[in-house]
């Protein structure tokens, strides 16, 4: 039963939600948002289980004085400290607010800024001309480059118009390519889970 | 609970009698696709040939991964992308996950596993475990390998630059549904000379997986990783199945193309394309 009874419902939810796409009764019965609604519910439980396994990790961290455990330490307090202040002011208080806007969101905008110097780093390693690909690529990505900043337009009229048209022809086909066989990809998977064949969610790697 | 009555207020009427608007052709297209998945299945069952899956080295390369790490003694990182359970290149990262988690088990190789998603961690938890079991070295699991980082993007990003930073794994395997963290994790992969597998259907990533990963799966091939790995000749029907729909819709495209040169006002298939 432990693995029957989750692939019977996965089956049963399954075929479901293709009724509620597909067929008209099913939308007016609105399965779709129904159970798009019995997910947001379900999310606010997983919390807690995120909550537990962080706590059990870090908190054996700290009590074993793990390597490097004073990490596991501020994130034990950042994450009880704030929980506890939200909850004494609710997530909109003036502490809460000014925690959130004032140091969650530039340390996130402070990662996402990382993204140019990583990009210019494997730049530099994938652009070295090495192989025939590699100077493909390279002249590809040069002619593109310089085609989309103003640079280009100086240095050659029409520069522009060249490297918009390759991404919105060869680049646009082939990722549409990528994106039909993909989608293809995600059917044959519902597919196989709806009826059971794949079983890797359930534990392991072995099919039916 | 919703009220049908007034969903119904807003719902055209039903396309010949019971389907939904605009899905008649899906439910066509994906009803011939089950019939042909279905014969395929039953080929493969009664032990008839059906076609091989060609070779993936990006999945060849997770074998070779492991190795290395087993090798230099330095742990593997499996990722399995950010996206929610229900996404299918998370789903298809669950037979790979197996198959990494058994073979770490075996070689006796640590396997750090980080999650951004609470649902995806619960499952992966599960996996790993039973993969543990199967190898039958349960004594080996450590429950601390399988970690659940943060439910925000940035977060888990950082969170597992520390991990890639601190522990320095000798394998990344990146597979799933990835977004402007690819590049990130990638470099600083390459920083702590990890051997990198990629794979995910997001095209704005690939670029970044394609330049910066020793190997990428791209697009389809992720979700031909559990029959290609288990092996299984009913679940390599599927993945031909798979196969055969797009040469399939490579050909409504290319008549499609032809058509539409006739008359572009006046395409025949457009129209039952876009009406039903």
């Amino acid at each position: 039963m432990r693995k029957e009874l989750p692939l019977l419902i996965t089956t049963v939810f399954g075929l479901l939600m293709v009724f509620g796409r597909w067929f008209w009764l099913g939308q007016l019965w609105g399965i779709e948002s129904i159970t798009d609604q019995w997910i947001i519910i379900s999310n606010g439980f997983a919390v807690a289980i995120g909550v537990v396994n962080l706590t059990q990790l870090h908190g054996r961290n700290v009590q074993r004085r793990r390597e490097h455990w004073p990490y596991s330490l501020v994130l034990i307090v950042a994450m009880y400290g704030y929980m506890a202040i939200a909850l004494y002011e609710t997530v909109e208080g003036p502490t809460a607010t000014w925690l959130y806007d004032g140091l969650f969101t530039p340390i996130g905008s402070a990662m996402f800024a990382l993204i140019a110097f990583y990009i210019t780093s494997a730049a530099y390693r994938v652009f070295r001309v090495r192989t025939r690909e590699a100077t493909v690529l390279m002249i590809c990505a040069v002619i593109t480059m310089l085609g989309m900043a103003p640079i280009g337009e100086v240095l050659i009229s029409g520069w522009h118009s060249v490297a918009e048209w390759g991404m919105d022809v060869p680049v646009s086909a082939a990722f549409r390519g990528i994106t039909i066989g993909a989608r293809l990809g995600f059917m044959a998977t519902a597919m196989r889970i709806i009826l059971g064949l794949e079983r890797a969610h359930l534990g392991g790697y072995g099919a039916s | 609970m919703l009220n049908p009555l007034m969903i119904l207020a807003d719902l055209p009427p039903p396309t010949w009698g019971i389907f939904a608007e605009g899905q008649v052709i899906p439910f066509l297209f994906g009803t011939a696709f089950v019939v042909v998945v279905y014969v395929l299945i039953s080929r493969a069952r009664a032990g008839e040939p059906i076609p091989e899956i060609r070779k993936i080295a990006g999945l060849d390369a997770v074998d070779e991964a492991i190795g290395r790490a087993t090798e230099m003694g330095r742990p593997v990182h499996f990722g399995p992308g950010i996206g929610a359970v229900s996404n299918a290149q998370t789903i298809a990262a669950f037979a790979v996950l197996g198959y990494v988690a058994k073979m770490c088990a075996q070689y006796d190789t640590q396997l750090i596993q980080t999650n951004r998603n609470i649902y995806v961690y619960a499952v992966n938890e599960e996996i790993v475990k039973q993969s543990y079991l199967e190898a039958g070295r349960p004594d080996a699991y450590n429950p601390d390998d399988v970690r659940y980082i943060s439910g925000f993007q940035w977060a888990y990003c950082a969170g597992v630059l520390g991990i890639m930073e601190r522990e320095k794994p000798a394998a990344n395997i990146m597979y799933g549904s990835w977004f402007a963290e690819t590049m990130i994790f990638l470099e600083v992969g390459n920083i702590v000379g990890a051997i990198q597998i990629g794979a995910t259907t997001n095209t704005a990533q690939l670029p970044f997986f394609i330049a910066a990963a020793d190997y990428t799966l791209i697009g389809e091939e992720m979700f031909a990783a559990s029959a290609y790995i288990s092996k299984e000749p009913v679940l390599r029907g599927t993945v031909v199945g798979q196969d055969i729909f797009r040469i399939l819709i490579f050909a409504i495209i290319i008549i499609g193309t032809i058509l539409q040169q006739i008359d572009p006002e006046e395409n025949p298939l457009a129209r039952i394309l876009t009406e039903f």
